[in-house]
């Protein structure tokens, strides 16, 4: 875990980068083909503004913008830090009981069946307009992937490893530190990139539903004042966020796991 | 202490009822200590769970396992185990899985520093010892594997066809490595194989077993000099062997 050469990384990552010249030429084509297609076909403003315009209108209300990234993102950070801190330890819990896989875990895997953002009205009946019924929503769309996944990781030690592991005598702790915790490190951090995805999501739903600031409102109140492009430079900042989440999480993966296959490059 | 293994009346059942399915046994074997043995049978005849039972890690339905005397009643820690599946962890590199079995033993990897150094190096993976499993080969990880096995002294070494997964060309130059490490470790072995040709080179002992279930039909001592090179293969008294174990085989419509 520790003799991992950065050097390689970067040559592969200019690799990548070499090898990624036609997916930028598309990017680049396809927002060409916007802008143009705009003018061509004469779109009102009202209901398709060119990208340029985005930029030149979202830069003029910047201010707004950032503060309801803040607001947006103090929801996605709170969900999703509170989800990661329960559901672990509840999967791992549920992993390694006998009485809790018979009774919490089909519970969970009914929960996980129901839509979590049907309950968003509801929450938010009952809690008000506030920061409180947001982070409980994005909590919800985060929890269920994460806990399922940990239960997976820390339920599938290879049969061989865990003979060996009873071979050596070794107490409870030690195998759980030295084999079981890293080897499940990989399945977890599937839950935790799926539950990065679903964090944005979540937020920009629950202040749709009712919400006074953060860039959910922010897009339905343009989008009602006819305004697309303010949305689109809100959906830009919404995809921003999730985009950093997502990094955040990789870059933890890559610093824990860098020997998984999913990360390694070799 | 000498210590041998015992096996008196071992039987295992799997369920119960008329669903019940006799794996192995009733079987009565005795292995000295310092013994190669290997457990010779198809597919399906119960080896490896000779083998689970041995190491204490499955119970036994009837019958009892003894090494050194004292009966085996749960998970055998003086032992070494291997499987066809190694059990290298992907996240450390050679030696850090070596020191695994050390670390999960609670021992001091000082004092073994120079014997993991011996080890690596009789199996030709001193210059590997810090790359990742991931980056040798399957023969490479197998005897990667061997040391993790045997770092530790165990006096009693149980191998489940740990060969398994080789090509042809990999496992007879594997072979010659594990014959080495035996020569040089004197401990008992218990090797769990379906190669004729890998039971008659590496062993002391051949324990023929047939299946269904599964029970030693002979136990043929294999008289030959160690180390048993190319020269012994082709020497008559291998060829032999070979042929005495699959006649047994044929009569039973194995092979």
């Amino acid at each position: 875990m520790e003799s991992f050469d950065k050097k390689p990384m970067f040559a592969a990552m200019k690799l990548r980068l070499q090898n990624s010249w036609m997916f930028v030429a598309f990017f680049i084509g396809f927002f060409l083909v916007w802008e143009y297609s705009v003018i061509f076909f004469d779109i009102p403003l009202y209901i398709l503004t060119p990208p340029s315009l985005i930029v030149e209108k979202g830069a003029a209300d910047l201010d707004r913008l950032l503060y309801y990234t803040y607001v947006t993102g103090t929801e996605v950070v709170l969900g999703y830090g509170v989800a990661v801190i329960l559901a672990l330890p509840l999967g791992l819990a549920i992993a390694f009981s006998s009485l809790l896989k018979r009774t919490i875990y089909p519970f969970i895997v009914c929960i996980e069946m129901v839509p979590k953002i049907a309950f968003a009205p509801l929450f938010i009946s009952w809690l008000g307009f506030g920061l409180l019924p947001k982070v409980i929503i994005v909590f919800l769309v985060c929890f269920f992937p994460i806990v399922l996944n940990a239960i997976l990781a820390f339920s599938s030690l290879s049969e061989e490893l865990t003979l060996f592991c009873r071979s050596t005598g070794a107490g409870v702790w030690r195998t759980f530190f030295k084999v079981r915790l890293p080897a499940a490190l990989p399945q977890c951090f599937v839950g935790f990139k799926y539950a990065a995805i679903n964090a944005t999501v979540g937020a920009a739903i629950a202040e749709f539903i009712g919400s006074d600031k953060g860039l959910g409102f922010y897009i339905q109140i343009v989008t009602g004042n006819m305004r697309p492009d303010l949305a689109f430079a809100g959906i830009f900042f919404l995809t921003l966020l999730g985009l950093s989440l997502f990094g955040i999480v990789t870059l933890a993966e890559r610093l824990l796991i860098p020997w998984h296959i999913s990360v390694r490059r070799t | 202490m000498s210590h041998h293994i015992e096996f008196a009346g071992l039987k295992k059942v799997f369920g119960t009822g008329p669903d019940a399915v006799q794996a192995f046994g009733p079987v009565d074997l005795s292995i000295a200590e310092g013994e190669f043995i290997s457990l010779l049978g198809p597919s399906g005849c119960g080896k490896s769970t000779l083998m689970m039972m041995t190491s204490g890690l499955l119970e036994a339905t009837e019958g009892t396992v003894t090494i050194g005397g004292s009966q085996v009643k749960g998970p055998q820690t003086d032992i070494g185990v291997m499987f066809q599946d190694n059990t290298l962890v992907p996240w450390r590199t050679v030696r850090g899985n070596v020191e695994l079995q050390l670390e999960m033993r609670g021992k001091s990897l000082k004092e073994f520093s120079d014997k993991i150094d011996n080890l690596l190096a009789s199996v030709h993976l001193d210059d590997f010892a810090d790359r990742h499993p991931y980056e040798l080969s399957g023969g490479m990880q197998q005897r990667a594997a061997f040391c993790q096995a045997m770092v530790h002294d165990p006096k009693t070494m149980l191998l489940d066809e740990p060969l398994g997964k080789l090509d042809a060309m990999t496992r007879e130059r594997i072979r010659s490595d594990l014959q080495r490490l035996w020569m040089q470790e004197r401990a008992t072995v218990i090797f769990v194989t379906h190669s004729i040709e890998e039971a008659v080179q590496l062993s002391t002992k051949v324990a023929v077993i047939t299946p269904r279930p599964g029970t030693i039909e002979r136990i043929i001592e294999i008289d030959l000099p160690f180390p048993r090179d190319f020269d012994v293969k082709n020497s008559p008294e291998f060829t032999a062997h070979v042929r005495e174990i699959q006649e047994i085989f044929r009569g039973y419509g194995v092979i």
